[in-house]
């Protein structure tokens, strides 16, 4: 089944890299199930549960997960996710996402080097 | 101090990814590798430990307001779950300098790809004239 397979691609990305995998299965439910964007985005994080789950053993496994900064880091993003709904809605989209390309870029230099 | 950091990292990464939709994850990897010092290896690891409990509270929230397709939901992650192991198993097998080259070009083709969405003109809020 085609939805199995974006769920194997998915999750080999998201497996791989240690991400969510989001950014691969909401375009294709948008553009190839022609699934709602709010769907798409929900359903999206239904999956990643799976996902991170499976992922997040092998890495525990390997005992390469840093319990500690992951337990603080999930309590700002637990804030931050409410406060960022709530505030950013007034900075324009435009600049906010060529300002994270920006960012990600600078940060794809210091990783390369 | 370090504590603090974390929880400010968190907070970001909380915000632009609830914002932009673009996965917290993308930020919180390099920041750990590149401000705290972190493993390849482990900043992904404990990225995913902060992306499971994240995934599962959105998820509640979602399937509360009904808006889980299940029907795709379901076999999308029996695949999800078998393409992440065998994805997490290669990281594993990696070097954590071949790792940390691949993000690296993840991170450049998204952020390309997030910049030439952004050079599209908007939809148009207001019909237009006649």
């Amino acid at each position: 089944m085609k939805a199995v397979m974006l769920g194997v691609v998915a999750g080999f990305v998201g497996g791989l890299f240690g991400v969510g995998g989001g950014i691969i299965v909401v375009p294709a439910l948008v553009l190839f199930f022609h699934i709602a964007q709010y769907e798409a985005s929900a359903t999206s994080v239904a999956v990643i549960v799976a996902s991170s789950a499976a992922a997040l053993a092998s890495f525990a496994g390997d005992g390469a997960v840093d319990w500690n900064a992951a337990a603080l880091i999930f309590i700002g993003a637990g804030s931050g996710a409410a406060l960022g709904t709530r505030y950013m809605q007034s900075i324009p989209e435009r600049f906010l996402t060529r300002t994270i390309a920006v960012v990600m870029i600078v940060a794809a230099i210091r990783l390369a080097t | 101090m370090e504590v603090l950091w974390l929880v400010i990292l968190g907070l970001v990464a909380g915000a632009v990814g609830a914002t932009l939709g673009v996965g917290g994850g993308l930020f919180i990897v390099p920041a750990l590798v590149v401000f705290f010092s972190l493993d390849q290896h482990v900043a992904q690891g404990t990225s995913l430990a902060v992306i499971l409990p994240t995934a599962v509270i959105g998820t509640v929230g979602h399937a509360r307001r009904g808006r889980v397709k299940w029907s795709m939901a379901l076999p999308i992650a029996g695949g999800g779950l078998l393409g992440a192991l065998l994805g997490s198993r290669l990281a594993l097998a990696l070097s954590g300098d071949t790792l940390r080259m691949l993000f690296a070009v993840l991170l450049t083709i998204l952020a390309i790809r997030m910049f030439a969405r952004s050079l599209r003109p908007p939809p148009s809020k207001t019909p237009s004239d006649i």
